[in-house]
């Protein structure tokens, strides 16, 4: 225990100067005296070469076929490691976390409900291939490609058990997240998955002083809690969760067969191994038979539940859009609440759009919030219906099998597997009979 | 034998791992204590707030020539400027070496880890029954969760819809205003002054209407302090202050404040006897923290205002308050913190029961009414403005009264009963300091850096001329019968044809004026800084009646009323006149 506050403390020692970063705004006002010096003229960045954004996507598709590759074939944390440190460099620290197939999810959100917008070829691809991928081969771009995950996944040095409720509990999380930028992003509001994005700081040596505090706390607890964004909050691992349980081939603890010899029990830092399990018992599963009929007939209610009360929440939400906020400050103005200028005011003034027009503007996004509200709600409705269903069915397991939806196939567990180390040419068969005859469980 | 040496060699490695993970970590440490330290001195240290700047910038004001020491200010906020910098680059480069030392120490980290596989732990079984109990508890969370998330949306969705839907207290403005006035004016047996009441008293700064004109006196050209001739009399004001004097009847009333104190003063105008003192040092919603201006505003830099009922203060702390004439206050209250780099120094004015404050603030300009006797709001507009010291004047067209502010980068007009805006003209930028001056249908503005403008009133008002020489960065211009005086706070006097923009003439005084002149019949006096007050003629030449000393610096603006004189210096009150 010791060990591990003292690994806490020194990890948050090296992490907090990084609080400085959100302080280095290169602002200073300019000299009270009159110099011959010539400001130097705004000059806009150029977009990134087409070329270039081409390249990502093949960067992309390299690093997501090896490592499958390396999660499948080879059956090799070493490969692994490797390549999400590469990944790292390269879509973390060169690409500077972005574009990132997490926050992608809300440009394909966006262009779904605004046909004006034509996503870009790097953010359909960065959504898309990791979900074929994954659908193919389970979660290896969690594993080894993303860098959100990778910089997660180089902080864990004591992985603690997080208890199994909280554990469930906390795997709502990503939904609900991922309904609230689907909204925000549908209704044009912003990428908050962006926005909020707490390792971003990180890859561009700066951010805002919240945003490096939120990454700042996600690494130190990640020390000790295996990868707690990717696991409690991506929003993207949803879709990828979805995918990965439908997975064509999905890494397996044991390249041969499982004799529940216990030994990759706790590998995995992540919880994603569930043990052998004899099922229901008879006098369990009358009762639970109901209870899941019940739950069944419930979800409906659950639903509009949901939707009801989220809807609630429409306007307080829309506030997060731009042209509701700017609507409210006009207003508020004309009120002679607060002052007369402000940078919003005067650049609404400038574009010589009418305060009425505004308004109407206002009146639609809010129109849109409602119906995005009541489906959010209908959404977290059918997120919780859904979880307490699949918590009331306890399903029979022969052998310690792999969570497909859980399993970031890291690869850590395979080498745990005596089977793999025959497989391995490291011991012979012999010897693990040998063995289970020495130790019968 | 092989399998020996391999073990050595994986130990050494071993070692060798751990000691590059140590130092690499002991360097981390070492730079994150000195990262944070610089931090931490950074924010303890703000050079844009440099005391040693700051003084020297005050002593710049008092001798705007002195070229060594605008050198050594220079210097000085070079020396901030490389400062702040070379922090910048500290924290850039320290962020980079932190990133190298903690990959250094992961890899290592990592790699030694590797050389030792971990063994399966197997201490605690995963127990099938246990897992299940798991799910069971976790159901139970997820249900009182589930139903408190969407009684929670629920609650606050419908608790911030009554919120977004209810109005602010504490301002009106338009129609509701116009009843608030109507609801004023017609309470029984109150006394409201017209402009033929204001011109008969001084009850403002630079006099009725804030015109700078003495409708009604003529004054003493000549006195001399040191010998008393023409001196009626002379008062010790208790506590310092810029405000000038303002007069109704019989009782002159200044400001005066410190940090801890602020203060209004009443003096007999015929005895310069100080009848009573009031305090407006407890006013509720004073801010804990005490605003700094700078020294040249202070606390008290805004003139008063009176009416034939009450005298009203502001202070820089944003307090307010009103007393009657006999010295017992009726209200008071703080109207908000100024956030003013300088220090608040806007005037007060009353007209038709109302009075009005110009607050414009770094955060935006806002025009506030109040009920004379209650201090209840009556309007509080939004203005368009930056951020001004400058003070409203009242102006008579004979059609209707204008209430005309002067700020960046608009000079308005309102409807002083309703707050309705009349006109605007953008032509002012900078920090605005001096007020506007009115004369025959036309508004003057002027700020340094900008321009001297002469706006035509009417509907829409309009820009008739303009000039860019010789402005005014302090003082405000003054107009009248044709004649259009602005001084500069570096020594100059210029008179304009106010009708046409044309300079009649230009004078170089020696040091500089922050007082403003005034028209006293054909003459104009004017207070420069050191304390001489000089007397010119308001003609097309340039005629110097005289130049009298005060024996003390004068920055406020004088008060003319009774045919005498009322001028506040630094520590005291004189009053001149032959009688």
């Amino acid at each position: 225990m010791k060990r591990t506050t003292l690994l806490i403390i020194l990890t948050g020692l090296f992490i907090l100067p990084e609080l400085s970063s959100a302080q280095a705004v290169s602002r200073f006002p300019k000299p009270d005296f009159q110099t011959d010096y010539v400001q130097p003229e705004m000059v806009n960045p150029q977009p990134r070469p087409a070329a270039m954004e081409i390249m990502d996507i093949i960067a992309l598709i390299g690093a997501m076929s090896l490592a499958s590759w390396f999660v499948l074939k080879d059956r090799s944390r070493r490969r692994v490691f490797i390549l999400m440190v590469a990944s790292l460099v390269y879509f973390g620290f060169i690409r500077r976390g972005c574009i990132c197939s997490v926050g992608s999810v809300q440009n394909i959100a966006y262009a779904f409900f605004n046909s004006s917008y034509l996503i870009p070829l790097t953010a359909l691809a960065f959504f898309a291939v990791p979900l074929l991928f994954t659908l193919f081969f389970g979660r290896t771009f969690c594993a080894a490609v993303c860098p959100l995950g990778a910089v997660q996944d180089l902080v864990i040095l004591k992985p603690v058990k997080v208890p199994g409720w909280l554990n469930h509990i906390l795997s709502l999380l990503p939904y609900f997240y991922l309904g609230l930028a689907v909204l925000f992003a549908t209704t044009g509001a912003g990428f908050i998955i962006c926005q909020y994005d707490p390792f971003v700081g990180f890859f561009r040596f700066g951010a805002g002083f919240n945003l490096v505090l939120l990454g700042v706390f996600m690494l130190i607890l990640g020390t000790v809690v295996a990868r707690p964004y990717c696991r409690f909050l991506c929003p993207y691992g949803v879709l990828l969760r979805w995918m990965s349980r439908l997975s064509r081939r999905h890494v397996t603890i044991t390249p041969d067969e499982c004799n529940n010899c216990r030994l990759c029990e706790a590998s995995c830092p992540f919880d994603a191994i569930d043990p052998a399990d004899e099922g229901q018992k008879p006098e369990q599963r009358q009762r639970e038979t109901g209870r899941l009929a019940m739950l069944l007939i419930l979800l409906p209610l659950l639903m509009f539940a949901g939707g009801w009360s989220v809807s609630r929440l429409h306007k307080p939400l829309a506030r997060y859009h731009f042209t509701v906020s700017l609507a409210d400050e006009v207003r508020r103005q004309q009120q002679g609440l607060i002052p007369a200028s402000s940078d919003k005011l005067d650049a609404f003034r400038s574009a010589g759009t009418t305060a009425e027009a505004l308004f109407a503007e206002e009146a639609a996004v809010i129109g849109r919030f409602r119906t995005g509200s009541w489906l959010l709600g209908v959404f977290f409705g059918l997120v919780i219906g859904v979880k307490l269903i699949r918590l009331t069915i306890r399903r029979r397991r022969e052998f310690y099998t792999i969570d497909r939806g859980g399993c970031l196939s890291c690869a850590r567990c395979v080498s745990y597997c005596p089977y793999e180390l025959v497989r391995l040419g490291i011991i012979t068969p012999e010897e693990i009979i040998t063995h289970e005859r020495k130790h019968p469980q | 034998m092989r399998e020996n040496t391999h073990n050595d060699s994986t130990r050494l490695i071993y070692t060798i791992a751990g000691r590059v993970a140590a130092v690499a970590a002991v360097f981390a440490v070492i730079l994150s204590i000195l990262m944070i330290a610089n931090y931490l001195q950074t924010q303890s240290v703000d050079p844009l707030n440099s005391t040693a700047l700051e003084t020297l910038m005050e002593q710049l004001k008092d001798n705007p020539n002195d070229t060594a020491l605008k050198e050594q200010i220079r210097a000085l906020d070079l020396l901030a400027r490389k400062a702040y910098f070379t922090h910048l680059w500290q924290v850039r480069t320290g962020r980079v070496l932190l990133f190298c030392f903690a990959a250094i120490l992961v890899i290592a980290l990592k790699y030694r880890s590797s050389l030792v596989p971990r063994l399966p732990d197997l201490s605690e079984g995963a127990d099938p029954e246990t897992a299940w109990e798991n799910r069971f508890m976790a159901r139970k969370q997820v249900i009182i969760g589930g139903t408190a998330l969407f009684v929670l949306a629920a609650v606050l969705g419908i608790l911030s819809e009554k919120n977004m839907t209810g109005s602010s207290p504490g301002a009106v403005a338009g129609e509701e205003a116009q009843e608030a006035v109507s609801a004023v004016a017609e309470e029984p047996g109150a006394v409201l002054p017209g402009f033929e009441e204001i011109r008969a008293q001084w009850p403002s700064f630079r006099g009725p209407e804030g015109r700078a004109v003495a409708y009604s006196t003529e004054a003493a050209t000549s006195w001399d302090v040191e010998s008393g001739e023409n001196i009626l009399w002379k008062s010790a004001v208790p506590l310092s202050g810029f405000s000038s004097p303002v007069i109704w009847d019989d009782r002159l009333f200044l400001s005066g404040a410190d940090r801890a104190t602020r203060e209004v003063y009443c003096f007999n105008a015929h005895s310069g006897d100080l009848l009573w003192t009031g305090d407006a040092s407890d006013v509720p919603g004073t801010p804990e923290d005490m605003p700094a201006p700078t020294g040249d505003t202070g606390y008290a830099a805004a003139t008063m205002a009176a009416d034939s009922q009450y005298v009203f203060a502001i202070f820089a702390t944003g307090d307010l308050g009103c007393w009657t004439h006999e010295g017992a206050q009726v209200w008071a209250k703080n109207i908000g913190t100024p956030e003013n780099h300088y220090g608040h120094s806007s005037s007060l004015i009353c007209y038709e029961g109302l009075l009005f404050v110009q607050f414009d603030q770094n955060s935006g300009g806002r025009l506030i009414a109040l009920d004379k006797a209650t201090g209840e709001p009556v309007y509080d507009i939004a203005r368009e403005v930056g951020i001004s010291w400058a003070s409203p004047i009242l102006v008579n067209t004979g059609a209707r009264a204008e209430l005309i502010l002067s700020s960046n980068p608009g000079v308005i007009s309102y409807d002083p009963l309703t707050g309705k805006q009349l006109w605007r003209v953008d032509c002012m930028s900078g920090e605005v300091a001096p007020s506007p001056a009115y004369d025959n249908g036309m508004v003057f503005a002027v700020n340094d850096y900008a321009i001297l403008a002469g706006i035509r009133i009417g509907d829409p008002a309009e820009l008739v001329w303009e000039t860019p020489d010789d402005l005014s960065e302090v003082s405000s211009p003054a107009a009248n019968n044709g004649f259009l005086i602005l001084p500069t706070s570096w020594g100059t006097v210029s008179c304009f044809n106010a009708e046409t923009g044309e300079r009649y003439w230009y004078h170089d005084f020696d040091e500089g004026f922050y007082s403003s002149p005034v028209f006293a019949g054909d003459m104009v006096y004017i207070a420069e800084m050191p304390g001489l007050v000089h007397i010119f003629k308001a003609a097309e030449e340039f005629e110097l009646v005289n130049s009298c000393e005060m024996g003390e610096r004068v920055v406020a603006t004088p008060a003319f009323m009774h045919g005498r004189i009322y001028i506040r210096g630094v520590y005291n009150l004189f009053c001149i006149g032959t009688e």
